[in-house]
């Protein structure tokens, strides 16, 4: 059982299956705040290439809710991140 | 390739379910209770009732599966079965639903999920059925980690069936077993 617990100006990010494998973690804090949109380019700076190799395929929650950010028109394109929020990296599920 | 036999992880503190009326969704790190999935889903207004168990199989395209390892996000996964549950009660007029899906280690040949659903008559139990399979693989946030022979590890996706992601090399997989759960 891992508890994520930003601490202050800082928000918690979630690894699970194939991206934490890539991150070789389960979970880290991350200075806050930054712009969804912006995400997957913090991250492929911290590990480069997990942009390409894993982000590609993973969709983003946002204190469970997850976030659009496919094309010119998305819905949370403006979308900013804030100190202690938790948000997750979702790859391609595989339950049942 | 060294990926490890993952620990189980420490069964958490509080019960991984979530009800409502005619609805029962649940994680968990035992083995399932498929009696009790039955009980919950049989009612004197239903005269059907339709059980599935998805078993833990021990081959991927012929190739021998040495052990399952399932991970989750844990209160989005309720959330997400949940949300299914309530479609599929409402679309397909159900008497009751129960999704149980299992998390950690599951031995070859054992239950990873349950479902039982009921309804007055059996076409709707057997559509209600397998469509609450259908979305729960689509859109549960589970991940099965798959060791092959050899001790090579695979994250598997529903979603094209192919064989997924291969893990890296030397990582310390037993620290990120598990699943997450909310501070409060």
């Amino acid at each position: 059982m891992t508890s994520v617990k930003p601490p202050p100006g800082h928000f918690a990010l979630l690894y699970f299956a194939a991206a934490s494998d890539f991150t070789k973690r389960n979970a880290e804090t991350i200075p806050a705040p930054v712009r969804a949109i912006e995400l997957f380019q913090v991250l492929d700076q911290r590990y480069p290439g997990i942009k390409n190799k894993v982000l590609s395929s993973c969709a983003v929650t946002v204190n469970l809710q997850y976030v659009d950010l496919d094309g010119d028109d998305a819905a949370d394109k403006e979308l900013v991140i804030k100190e202690g929020d938790e948000v997750a990296i979702i790859p391609p599920v595989s339950s049942g | 390739m060294a990926t490890t036999a993952p620990s189980e992880p420490t069964p958490p503190s509080e019960p991984m379910i979530r009800t409502e009326p005619h609805i029962y969704v649940e994680l968990t790190y035992s083995p399932l209770d498929t009696a009790a999935t039955i009980a919950r889903a049989k009612s004197p207004e239903a005269g059907a009732v339709v059980l599935f168990l998805g078993t833990t199989r021990n081959t991927f395209a012929s190739l021998p599966v040495l052990g399952l390892t399932y991970q989750s996000y844990v209160p989005l996964a309720l959330s997400t079965l949940l949300s299914i549950a309530r479609s599929i009660l409402s679309t397909h007029s159900l008497t009751s639903i129960s999704i149980t899906h299992r998390l950690g280690e599951v031995p070859i040949g054992e239950e990873s999920i349950a479902i039982a659903v009921s309804a007055p008559h059996r076409q709707a139990a057997w559509r209600g059925g397998e469509e609450a399979l259908e979305m729960t693989k689509e859109r549960a946030e589970i991940w099965k980690l798959e060791r092959f022979d050899g001790g090579e590890g695979v994250w598997r996706a529903n979603r094209d069936g192919v064989m997924g992601v291969r893990v890296g090399e030397g990582d310390d997989r037993e620290k990120r077993r598990g699943s997450y759960h909310l501070q409060d």
